[in-house]
């Protein structure tokens, strides 16, 4: 086959996948309601229902050329037509192959989409064979029916061409005609739908989220051009100081101008201040009408912003269901593989939600199943001595709260959350003192189970008893801004309440800075912002704490928990720091930063691979500026603090006998990573440090603040090192400041060039290291 | 086309027949592609060229989705020292590395990184910074030697090959996939 043909065989064997998984997924969940007792009706249009899934699939699958696929199709057709025709019957065994034939299918699809999976091999023919002898199984004796089924077995077990299996399988969808026309007919009265990948909704809903940007842009904008009119009240201010003069000067001019017909000097002075005064004051009419446009733009623009967003998420909201379809088969599998049953109803499967939020709770359901089953349910023999039916009835229900949150309850009839057990693990966790382990209240005791390595169960499974899922299925709720609690009856069951947004919706967040970079912190997590003197500061057992409210809350300082070196700034007992109270759970710690900055509405997105998980750091907002902030973890912050706490080195008390005011530096450097790296290892060394990003910059920087020294690289946009150097010579008030010229340029001449023009000292990057700057910058201040 | 279709036309039957073998023939032969003049050398690499602290480094060009002048770098807390930060590329946050410190190679003097490749796979995305982007270049597979760890300090697994102008061609997938890249860490109790 030419190499074209293939490729776009291949394409379509692509999109066959995409479309097979749907129809494995209907075969799936029909299997699994036949499983329960349906009445014969429903059982009939059921299995009516899976025969026309598996003959469609059938039909694809030949037609983009994978036999494979399709030689197990009619196998699994023939059995669902043995049923049809009433020749056999459903059978727990049957339902057992089955399953295992969809699980075959799926790895198939995997194995040309994604090279992973399992490729074709003899498995295949043994996986044909045990299907086949299903459809005859509970029909011993040869009748009419079965001889019809042995016919269709030996129709599909060799590879004859399709030439050969084509009549029949002709005459059957002719008969079938009449059923496919009515849900065509049905569907029609569906609205019109187009099928687009996730992957494009999502680069379309980041450009939505990305106008958030332009919006805060238009604010600053409006903010900066409001200054500017502003200034025109100094200017009427001097001007007006100016009037008594004028009005002296004026007359003046105008007393000898009546002798002499050429307007003096004054006199075109005065003409021309009038003219001035005018062209300032229209100036300033026109600057104000300037505001009020960019005004009314930036509601308009923001007016805009929002509705774009708002509906680019509905784009990506998805029904529960797309998630929620491949629960039944967990529960199966979950359940024979340890001898339990039950069944599980989906409610309100239809509620849709945004992808992100779906995407992240898949893995926190499918904890939430496991512990159901392992911990919930019981045995069939222990449910029927407690009077209950031998199947389990797990109920997953999915519900709208309001406008804006959703409501996933799971719930089972089984045992219950066994209060003791759960009291006995948290106290030997160091959860919970021993003394309350007998005030605690029940449903108290039930909630210490989303605590990391708390388990009811003696017994660590395959499945779960680590104690890990359920606090993985709170942090995921908590990330998304939703929360979980539990309610638990002994021997009756447990009921699992998730609340989750709609969408991932913009919330309110605090900008700190710490270690001289800048976090949000969410605003729903923080308790308090204080200021506080560094006298204010207690120490109690080795951990420093400071008074809340009366209470004794232990403090952290921001910097050592997020594992940053901290800035050389010292302080005495008199400085103020400004603290935020953090509380996740019933827990608080109060963390020093170097500043809280401003309140501002961000969008979280999360940290996607390689940046699976990252501690203390939940994800990222891009701030008005277009700049990236880290959004801080509470949850982890609180823990990282308890850590760090135990340490009592972690938190330095600062001291009063620091270095005298610290010499400042100047680092002139284009590139972002050598400007902090540079930064880095003067403000270490405690030099405070100051940067620019060319020449021009850099002297304009010199012109408004005194340094003691300027670092500076050779090779920079606008104005370079060597011509910054002979500026600074040729300058009066700077030339004696010493300036080190950092370069990559290793020829002798640019290095003569650099001493030339008045360089102080020259570092060659390429054996750069941080010893002989500071010795170099140590030996010129 | 016209042509062939009258032929076709104004002949009996079984000469049409014949013909339309002819035909079917000539397109066989026509539909076969091309034979390519680089038989001798294999697989022909196009890889985009980078320089790193004075060394010569390539990526694959299927793997880079874009090139991007490093403007902004915000560092993220609590990452291995390799990962430099995050940008902010149209909405999307990126996580951005320093291969140099991924590979533990000594530090030899500071760089100017200004440019960043972003590289991906089906699974992820990050970016690569590098000091410059030099250009797109054609390397056939043939001149690539297996790397000697001795000459780049880089374990072999995550090179493409080193060529003969010591241009070391590093392999995505191998870096991308490797579980020291991903960063999943806990805060321990």
């Amino acid at each position: 086959m030419p190499a074209q043909d293939q490729e776009f065989i291949k394409k379509l064997q692509v999109t066959f996948a995409m479309e097979a998984q749907e129809h494995v997924q209907v075969i799936s969940n029909l299997l699994l309601d036949l499983e329960k007792s349906l009445s014969p009706a429903q059982e009939i249009t059921a299995i009516e229902n899976i025969y026309r899934e598996a003959h469609t699939l059938k039909g694809a699958s030949r037609a983009v050329d994978l036999s494979s696929i399709e030689k197990i199709c009619q196998a699994m057709e023939s059995v669902f037509a043995a049923w049809k025709r009433q020749s056999a019957s459903p059978s727990r065994q049957a339902f057992d192959a089955l399953h295992r034939t969809l699980d075959a299918i799926r790895e198939l699809l995997a194995s040309f989409t994604k090279k992973s999976g399992r490729p074709e091999g003899p498995w295949l023919a043994e996986l044909i064979h045990s299907l086949d002898t299903l459809q005859l199984a509970d029909t011993p004796e040869i009748s009419a029916e079965a001889a019809d089924g042995a016919i269709v077995k030996t129709e599909s077990a060799p590879n004859i061409g399709p030439a050969s299996t084509e009549p029949p399988n002709f005459k059957k969808e002719i008969a079938r005609e009449p059923v496919f026309d009515e849900a065509k007919q049905s569907n029609s009265a569906v609205p019109e739908t187009v099928r687009i990948s996730t992957a494009k909704l999502d680069s379309r809903l980041l450009q939505a989220e990305d106008m958030l940007a332009v919006k805060a842009m238009a604010t600053s904008h409006v903010a900066q051009l409001r200054e500017i009119a502003s200034s025109f009240e100094q200017w009427g201010k001097e001007w007006d100081k100016l009037a008594v003069d004028l009005r002296v000067m004026r007359r003046e001019s105008e007393a000898p101008a009546a002798t002499n017909r050429s307007p003096s000097r004054g006199g075109v002075l005065l003409h021309f201040l009038d003219w001035n005064v005018d062209f300032v004051r229209s100036l300033e009419s026109k600057l104000n009408a300037a505001v009020t446009k960019a005004q009314q733009d930036r509601i308009g623009v923001g007016k805009r912003v929002d509705d774009l967003l708002e509906d680019s998420k509905k784009l990506l909201m998805l029904p529960f269901s797309t998630i929620a379809d491949m629960f039944p088969k967990i529960v199966r599998d979950l359940c024979s593989d340890q001898g339990k049953e039950a069944d599980l109803l989906i409610q309100g499967s239809g509620v849709a939600m945004d992808k992100r939020i779906l995407e992240e709770m898949k893995d926190a359901m499918i904890h939430i199943l496991r512990n159901c089953v392992d911990h919930g349910v019981e045995k069939p023999n222990e449910r029927t001595r407690l009077s209950k039916p031998a199947r389990a009835a797990i109920t997953i229900a999915v519900r709208q709260l309001n406008g804006s949150k959703v409501e996933i309850r799971v719930s089972d009839d089984g045992s219950g959350v066994n209060v003791e057990n759960v009291k006995k693990s948290a106290v030997n966790r160091g959860i919970l003192a021993a003394s309350d382990a007998q005030n605690i209240n029940d449903q108290d005791a039930a909630s210490l189970i989303f605590h990391s390595g708390v388990s009811t169960s003696p017994m660590i499974t395959e499945i779960s008893g680590r104690g890990l899922g359920m606090a993985i299925v709170r942090a995921k709720a908590e990330k998304l801004g939703g929360h979980v609690t539990v309610e638990s009856d002994r021997n009756a069951g447990t009921t699992l309440r998730i609340t989750l947004p709609l969408t991932l919706a913009t919330f309110r967040g605090i900008v700190v800075s710490a270690a001289g970079q800048m976090f949000v912190v969410p605003t729903t997590n923080i308790e308090r912002v204080l200021r506080v003197k560094a006298s204010e500061i207690k120490s109690v057992e080795n951990r420093e704490t400071i008074s809340v409210n009366g209470q004794a809350v232990s403090l952290a300082r921001m910097e050592a928990v997020l594992e940053l070196s901290p800035r050389s700034a010292g302080g005495d007992d008199s400085m103020v720091k400004p603290v935020i109270v953090l509380n996740s759970g019933q827990q608080r710690v109060a963390f020093a930063v170097d500043e809280v900055l401003r309140e501002e509405e961000v969008l979280v997105k999360p940290f996607r691979k390689p940046l699976a998980r990252v501690r203390n750091v939940s994800g990222a907002t891009v701030l008005g500026s277009g700049k990236a902030v880290p959004v801080l973890n509470v949850a982890d912050l609180v823990k990282s603090a308890r850590k760090h706490g135990l340490a009592p080195t972690a938190i330095v008390v600062p001291k009063k006998h620091m270095a005298a005011p610290s010499k400042k530096v100047l680092v002139v450097e284009d590139s972002i990573t050598s400007r902090m790296l540079l930064k880095g290892i003067l403000e270490t060394a405690n030099y405070q440090v100051k940067t620019a990003v060319d020449g021009i910059e850099a002297f304009t920087a010199l012109r408004e603040e005194k340094f003691d020294l300027v670092v500076s690289d050779v090779e920079m946009p606008r104005m370079n090192g060597v011509d910054l150097t002979a500026k600074i010579r040729a300058d009066k008030g700077l030339a004696e400041l010493p300036v080190v010229l950092v370069t990559a340029l290793e020829s002798r001449q640019e290095r003569e060039r650099g001493i030339d023009v008045g360089a102080s000292a020259y570092i060659i990057k390429s054996s750069f290291d941080q010893s002989n700057l500071l010795e170099v910058v140590r030996r010129l201040i | 086309m016209t042509e062939q279709t009258t032929i076709l036309a104004s002949a009996n039957p079984s000469e049409a027949d014949s013909a339309k073998e002819i035909l079917k023939t000539r397109a066989r032969i026509l539909a076969r592609p091309a034979k390519r003049d680089d038989d001798g050398q294999g697989e022909i690499l196009n890889v985009i060229e980078f320089r790193l602290a004075q060394e010569r480094y390539a990526v694959e060009q299927k793997y880079v989705r874009e090139v991007h002048p490093l403007r902004e770098l915000t560092p993220v807390p609590c990452t291995p020292g390799f990962v430099l930060g995050m940008i902010n590329v149209r909405g999307q946050i990126l996580p951005v590395i320093d291969v140099k410190k991924f590979f533990d190679l000594p530090e030899t003097g500071i760089t100017d990184l200004h440019m960043v490749i972003i590289v991906h796979t089906e699974e992820m995305e990050l970016g690569i910074l590098a000091d410059a982007v030099t250009g797109v270049r054609l390397v056939p597979q043939a001149l690539c030697q297996p790397s000697l760890p001795t000459l780049t300090g880089i374990r072999a697994r995550y090179l493409k090959g080193v060529t003969d102008q010591h241009m070391v061609i590093l392999d995505v997938p191998s870096i991308l996939n490797d579980p020291k890249t991903i960063v999943n860490e806990e805060v321990e109790e």
